[in-house]
């Protein structure tokens, strides 16, 4: 249930490949050397273990089209754990090498083989992998911060913070904790043992004016085909993010989602570990499987103690009768001209005031736009400064009648060729719709202020809000081939 | 004493560690490194913050620093006197401290020999680690205490067991602790329980009292045997057992505990454990649970039932070491704790996360991992580690993870790979094999992809394309509606890219090596020789004729695969008066030409190709615009027409079996590869094994100064030399150094024999070529070693291997061979490492000729002065002495002398005194003066390099205790 060794690498295309941070615990490797016997293989140099990385990655000599090492199609690459084939006379395969990327950084990490090593044993039956999965992820999020990529300078400070991060969360080669993003700082101060015990996630206790947050955030994906063969696809998946301030060292809240009368039952309910206990009929339903409308639906009664920091108390999937906005795209190819004509059709049922909503048109494998010939009835139309994308921009409302169009033609006389992408090609193009509702769910889950119970002395000011956003809201093209984006209807 | 001339810069320095120590101790040795990083450890001058640096190497290396028991112990006493004058407000520095100290002991093996160090390490863990509640030290040391709790762990779980007998303390110890550390004292309290339990099943006879008894023990330490012992290297399940019980047990049976009824103490720990594992973070919960899962396992009377309390709380976690537990207890446990439904829910709960929208990619490839490894109540099969399917995994639930075009490639790939067992299951059910909607739908996504490659689709696409069309066939290839269809794809899909070659090759041969008897790969071939070949060659490029003969080439190495396209194509192709191929001379063309030819003469279809293919090559040999591509068709031409089809076979099918499709084996020859076989006289073969082994001489050559040569009685000199001219001796002597040739080399003598590995080919060996490479920066390259032959059934030949020392360390030396076997092919084999230990550099006392021995001894004291003299004046010379001390007999005394400095005496041994001078190349002295008084020996040590100290001593020890464990032996006898 530990690792062996650590990397922490930075990988900038056509740019550096460096690795920033390594760290080898020695100890675990006797544990590994012991168990592996014979099949030992002893970790190499970082230089040469980031050159491994990257031929399984397939991301060592970008500029060759085909290297036997690299390419093999026997080379399966399937699960997050890689073999790096270590060449030499102590050279073998280190197995399971877990790797995490995100952006510029990957993350590695070899996990120890508490098994007999031969015949290999299956990995999901090494406790080490998910123990190294949880640190990887949880060393991820602490260097990327908050964006999404990390800037170069707060990922240097933070590179430099990571023996000390270490010190606390894997001091030895067998992790205990994952870094509590920016919260470093706060450890230095430990309150005074108290009678109770304390847990160990809470890096201390709040003092002063109880407050409880509670968002929710609902994100809306839609496949839509214009297509009688093909069935257009929506879902909706939602999380609970809690900020809870509140006294004491094992307080008890309770936050309670509710639906409205014959909403559909969320779905694939994921908690926080803090969530105390947990009636079995909340997990029950599930979407890979046929919804039963009898199910339960709620209300969903989540009693937890609080974290200092800001968590997801849980999150959950639904299906929802129909999409947000429905919507038909249509190109025909005239010349070097496509003439198109889009519809939107915001539902009945959806508030309609947003704080934004765009269509984006992005045309591949073309010349750039020459000439924009196009008519909206609602709504602005901009030319992207790269003149291969048309975007319309619907503002925060949609007329009375609740649909829009676009109409008009578009030639490509463009000087330069535009983006290419090997998906669309031909009349295969879409629309991306980005949109941001507030004080909506499509599901119709809500969190009542009232429902959020604090058992603390003070009474503490409960803020709750919720919101709707877009995730790839695709509407293809109904005159050219569309790409499947799921099995389940289709079969 | 020696001044801190290289303390500059440590950061840089620990960072070129840690980058790689192998290179940076070609610099500088590990014990120097060693003994400077100790050093400036012990200065108060340094800061903190380097010191915790500094600390790294001992941390992340300690094998490379402390290669042995006594520096591992001598190095931990030097941290623990850090560690004791530390102030108490330096914390991390005390905490790495700790952990450099925990990875010294374990790695050098002192914690597995009981050295005191390691015990007074332990007691000082322990006593940090009491004083819960900062009731001593105050809340600012806690995290102290959390790493002296980190340091114990580690340590129980190397040498498990180490802490069994502790356990009531470990109890209390959590029991008591209110902070957030309670976590890693639980942590502590679970390993050991676990190891102490394991213990205990393999005790005969143990039961419930004996564990009350271990519950409740407080004693010392169980020093057994730990992850360094030598006894579990035998591999043998039963004892790497203890570090996981639960996979390890032998036939994978958990060993067992016959406790009876009774085991109350252990029920109670067991539910207050559980009960507090909320209040731990994930990881350590996780871990907590796997501990007790295996407990459970072991102790059969605790019913596993304890954990349902816990059980929806798991199951409805967000973390996946949480679930993978859950999962692990249910493969412990199976249907005593999960009921049917228990594992439908589960399984469906795995499929929706394989797919969840907020999950990580890894952890969703970590959860269809699960899925195909699920640990079934009743399972069908075996269980033997392979993939399989679990029976409630219906095409239906499996369709949530169909593989589509807006997949990752590897998430795309783990889809593929899962759905595709589903349909073939699917495909066998429906009686006629050829697979139902669902298999349909894996070929269009498999066609979509290909769809992606023709349009322009990234490196990383066409990778993941044929690597999905491997899988695929893997699965269906006898679905021949599928298999055709797809073959036809590919040769169209090359024709238009034909870059793709390299990747078609490959796919060929993959799925000729896994699906041997289904011959697609064959036809696949087959088929895309039609494709080239009826192409119209007005739109042939050069650049699509290049990668036309890589596949023709390969299509070539099929027997069945008639040929005669081929070569009409090659023909039309060499002579067409439109083709400037010929013309243009392009040496890399002819040569793909000529590859394709060759592997046509080994063709079993020769016969019928005789003709034309002789036409072909006639044709290179008089146009072809290049000479070499016209002499090897020339030579083609010769063979095709003189040998016959045996002959012809035996000269160029050297290795007609192996076709060289490792990738690995890459060479000079590889731009000629397509003459390579022909040539295989000229290409070096590697051997799998070392054939060849240096076996050291002991006896000593003369050396080539011949110090001692002339005998001493010779008067003439000594009358020219007169008392008190030591000086001017001084300077004769080293006047000598100023050629610089002068003892500038050691000579070491070997036997060159063969290895164990016997090989009637490598019997007889000739033209032996010995390479030698450095591994560090202490000496000059070594020049390579003529052997004519070697024969096993006679004497081995000797070697002589010449060194020149830099700096006279010891050093190792990798050796290879080149050699020739009777059969003319050439071979290189490596050897094992070649280990030159430091007394192996040591030259005796190098006087000019016809010195006496008075003379010598004169030098000698000069020496010494000197030596002292420089030392007194300031730590900026090289100079040094040191004493070392030991407890010698008589007896043994001359033994030593004997043994081990007979060569370079100064003076013989009188009265228990005698003089020594170990001369290093290319400059140093280590002088010896040795006294010995009743049965202590005292070696006084003088040397004008200082950094030699440390070797001197370890060789001293050395051979002082070699001398101890004689003498010991001899008593006993």
């Amino acid at each position: 249930m530990s690792v062996r060794a650590l990397w922490i690498i930075s990988y900038e295309r056509g740019e550096s490949v460096a690795v920033r941070f390594s760290r080898r615990y020695p100890t675990v490797e006797k544990r590994a050397k012991c168990m592996a016997g014979s099949l030992y293989v002893s970790v190499p140099e970082d230089g040469t273990v980031l050159q491994l990385l990257l031929t399984e990655l397939g991301l060592s000599d970008p500029d060759k089209p085909y290297m036997a090492l690299r390419d093999d199609c026997l080379h399966q690459q399937r699960s997050p754990a890689l073999e790096l084939h270590v060449e030499g006379p102590s050279g073998g395969v280190l197995w399971p090498v877990l790797v995490i990327s995100q952006g510029p950084l990957i993350l590695a990490c070899l996990a120890l083989v508490d098994a007999p090593a031969d015949p290999r044993p299956p990995l999901a039956s090494l406790f080490s992998v998910s123990q190294g999965l949880t640190l990887l992820a949880g060393l991820q999020a602490f260097l990327c911060g908050s964006g999404s990529k990390p800037d170069r300078e707060g990922l240097t400070s933070r590179l430099a913070m990571m023996p000390s991060i270490l010190l606390q969360v894997c001091p030895l080669g067998t992790p205990q904790d994952i870094p509590q993003p920016g919260a470093s700082s706060a450890s230095a101060l430990p309150t005074p043992a108290g009678t109770q015990k304390q847990p160990a996630w809470k890096t201390g206790l709040h003092r002063g004016r109880a407050v409880v947050n509670v968002a929710l955030t609902e994100m809306v994906r839609s496949m839509q085909y214009g297509n009688r063969n093909r069935q257009d696809l929506w879902d909706v998946y939602g999380t609970v993010t809690c900020k809870c301030e509140v006294e004491g060292v094992l307080p008890n809240v309770t936050v309670t989602l509710t639906l409205p009368p014959n909403g559909s039952p969320l779905m694939d309910v994921l908690v926080h570990p803090c969530v105390s206990s947990l009636d079995a009929s909340i997990l029950t339903a599930i979407s890979v499987e046929d919804c039963d409308s009898s199910a339960f639906s709620g209300p969903y009664k989540f009693p937890f103690s609080p974290p200092l920091e800001p968590f997801r108390l849980c999150s959950y999937t639904s299906q929802v009768p129909v999409p947000p906005i429905l919507g038909t795209y249509q190109l025909k190819e005239d010349d070097n001209q496509l003439r198109m004509t889009v519809s939107l059709k915001l539902h009945e049922s959806v508030r309609n005031s947003f704080e934004y909503c765009e269509a984006h048109l992005p045309f591949f494998n073309r010349d750039q736009m020459g000439s924009v010939d196009v008519k909206v009835s609602s709504g602005q139309l901009e030319v992207s400064k790269e003149k291969n994308l048309l975007v319309w921009v619907l503002g925060q409302k949609f007329p009375k009648s609740l649909e829009v169009s676009l109409e008009g033609s578009v030639s490509f006389s463009g000087q330069l060729p535009g983006p290419t992408d090997p998906l669309c090609t031909d009349l295969t193009a879409y629309i991306k719709l980005y949109f941001r509702v507030p004080d909506l769910t499509l599901s119709g889950c809500c969190v009542d202020q009232h429902s959020v119970q604090v058992y603390s002395s003070a009474k503490p000011r409960i803020v709750t809000s919720r919101e709707l956003l877009s995730s790839e809201y695709y509407i293809w093209n109904s005159t050219g081939t569309a790409p499947v984006s799921s099995g389940h209807m289709m079969l | 004493m020696f001044g801190s001339i290289m303390s500059a810069n440590w950061p840089e320095r620990i960072s070129a560690f840690s980058r790689s120590p192998s290179q940076f101790l070609c610099s500088t040795t590990s014990d120097i490194f060693l003994a400077e990083v100790l050093r400036e450890l012990r200065d108060d001058r340094a800061s903190d913050h380097i010191k915790v640096l500094l600390l790294s190497p001992l941390l992340e290396h300690p094998t490379l620093l402390c290669p042995s028991v006594s520096v591992g112990e001598e190095t931990a006493l030097e941290l623990m006197s850090v560690f004791a004058q530390c102030s108490p407000k330096s914390l991390p520095l005390r905490r790495h401290l700790l952990l450099a100290l925990t990875s010294v002991l374990l790695c050098s093996c002192c914690v597995s020999s009981h050295t005191s160090a390691s015990q007074d390490f332990l007691e000082l863990l322990l006593q940090t680690a009491q004083d819960t509640n900062d009731a001593q030290a105050g809340a600012a040391l806690r995290p102290l205490r959390a790493t002296a709790c980190d340091c114990l762990r580690e340590l129980e779980a190397c040498l498990p067991g180490l802490l069994s007998q502790r356990l009531e303390l470990l109890s209390s110890l959590r029991q008591q602790e209110n902070s957030g550390l309670h976590q890693a004292y639980t942590g502590l309290h679970a390993l050991a329980l676990r190891n102490a339990v394991y213990l205990l099943t393999q005790q005969k006879g143990a039961g419930a009292g004996d564990l009350k008894a271990a519950l409740g023990s407080n004693e010392g330490f169980v020093w057994g045997e730990g992850a360094d012992s030598a006894h579990l290297d035998s591999e043998s399940h039963s004892d790497l057992a203890i570090f996981s019980p639960l996979t390890l047990g032998p036939m994978g049976k958990v060993p067992s505990l016959q406790t009876g009824l009774d085991c109350k103490e252990l029920r109670s720990l067991l539910s207050s454990l559980l009960e507090e594992s909320y209040l731990l973070t994930s990881l350590s919960q996780a871990a907590l649970l796997r501990g007790l899962v295996e407990v459970l396992a072991m102790v059969p009377a605790v019913s596993p039932t304890i954990f349902r309390a816990q059980l929806l709380r798991l199951l409805g976690t967000c973390k996946v070491c949480l679930v993978h537990t859950t999962l692990l207890m249910k493969a412990a446990f199976t249907d005593s704790l999960f009921s049917a439904e228990d594992e439908a829910f589960l399984l469906k709960r795995l499929v929706g996360l394989s797919q969840h929208p907020l999950l990580s990619t890894p952890e969703k490839l970590f959860y269809m991992d699960c899925i195909l490894h699920f640990p079934e109540n009743r399972p069908i099969s075996c269980g033997d580690g392979d993939e399989s399917l679990p029976v409630l995994l219906t095409p239906r639930l499996a369709a949530a993870l169909v593989p589509t075009v807006f997949n990752d490639s590897v998430s795309m790939l783990a889809r593929l790979n899962l759905l595709s067992l589903v349909y073939l299951e699917e495909g066998e059910e429906d009686g006629e094999g050829q697979g139902g909607r669902g298999l349909a739908y894996l070929y269009d996504h498999l066609t979509s992809l290909l769809r992606i490659v023709e349009n322009q689709g990234s490196r990383e696409m066409v990778v993941t394309f044929f690597r999905a069309s491997f899988l695929f066939l893997l699965h269906f290839c006898h679905v021949e509606r599928y298999s055709e269809d797809l073959s036809q794809r590919l040769c169209d899909l090359y024709l238009r890219h034909t870059r793709l070659a390299p990747h078609l090759i490959n796919l060929a041969d993959r799925t000729q090596d896994r699906l041997e008897e289904s011959g697609w790969a064959v036809a696949l071939l087959k088929a895309l020789q039609r494709t080239i070949t009826e192409a119209p060659l007005s739109q042939l490029t050069l650049q699509d004729l290049r990668w036309h003969l890589r596949i023709l080439a390969r299509v070539a190495e099929e027997g069945e695969v008639l040929q005669r396209a081929t070569l009409n194509f090659l023909l039309c192709v060499i002579t067409s008066s439109s083709s400037a191929l010929c013309v243009s001379g392009d040496w890399r063309l002819g040569n793909g030409v000529l590859g394709v030819c060759r592997r046509l003469l080994l063709h079993p279809s020769l016969d019928s190709l005789l003709t034309p293919l002789a036409d072909l090559l006639q044709h290179l040999t008089c146009h072809y615009g290049e000479t070499d591509i016209q002499d090897h068709a020339r030579l083609y031409y010769t063979l095709l027409t003189t040998l016959s089809r045996e002959k012809l076979a035996g000269v160029l099918a050297q290795r007609g079996a192996e076709r060289g499709r490792q990738a690995k084996v890459r060479s000079m020859s590889a731009i000629m590869a397509e003459t390579e076989e022909l040539t295989s006289g000229l290409t070096v073969h590697q051997t799998e094994r070392p054939l060849l082994r240096l076996v050291k001489l002991e006896k000593h050559e003369p050396d080539d100064c011949k110090p001692e040569h002339k005998p001493e009685s010779e008067s003439a000199c000594e009358s020219e030399s007169s008392p008190g001219q030591g000086g001017i001796e001084r300077e004769d002597y080293r006047a000598q150094f100023q050629s610089p040739s002068f003892a500038s080399e050691i000579t070491l003598q070997y036997h060159l024999t063969h290895t164990g590995v016997h090989d009637p080919r490598f019997d007889k060996l000739f033209s032996i070529r010995l390479h030698f490479d450095l591994t560090d920066g202490h000496y000059e390259e070594v020049s390579d070693i003529s052997v004519p032959c070697l024969f096993r059934t006679r004497k081995p030949p000797t070697v002589r291997l010449r060194l020149k020392p830099k700096q006279p360390y010891h050093t190792t030396l990798r050796a290879s061979a080149i050699f020739t076997t009777e059969d003319g092919l050439s071979w290189h084999s490596q050897l094992a490492d070649l280990h030159v230990a430091f007394p192996e550099v040591f030259l005796p006392f190098l006087a000019p000729l016809g010195w006496t021995r008075e003379q010598k001894q004169r030098v000698f004291e000069g020496i010494w002065g000197e030596i002292c003299s420089e030392e007194s004046e300031g730590d900026l010379t090289n100079a040094a002495t040191s004493l070392f001390c030991d407890q010698l007999e008589d007896s043994a005394m001359g033994e030593l002398v004997e043994k081990h400095f007979q060569r370079y005496l100064v003076s013989d041994l009188d009265k228990g005194r005698c003089k020594v001078l170990f001369f290093l190349p290319p400059q140093s002295h280590v002088l010896l003066k040795i006294i010995t008084e009743e049965d202590a020996v005292q070696v006084h040590i003088a040397t004008d390099n200082w950094k030699l100290l440390p070797y001197i001593n370890s060789y001293l020890e050395d051979i002082t205790k070699e001398i101890h464990s004689t003498q010991q032996v001899n008593g006993d006898v």
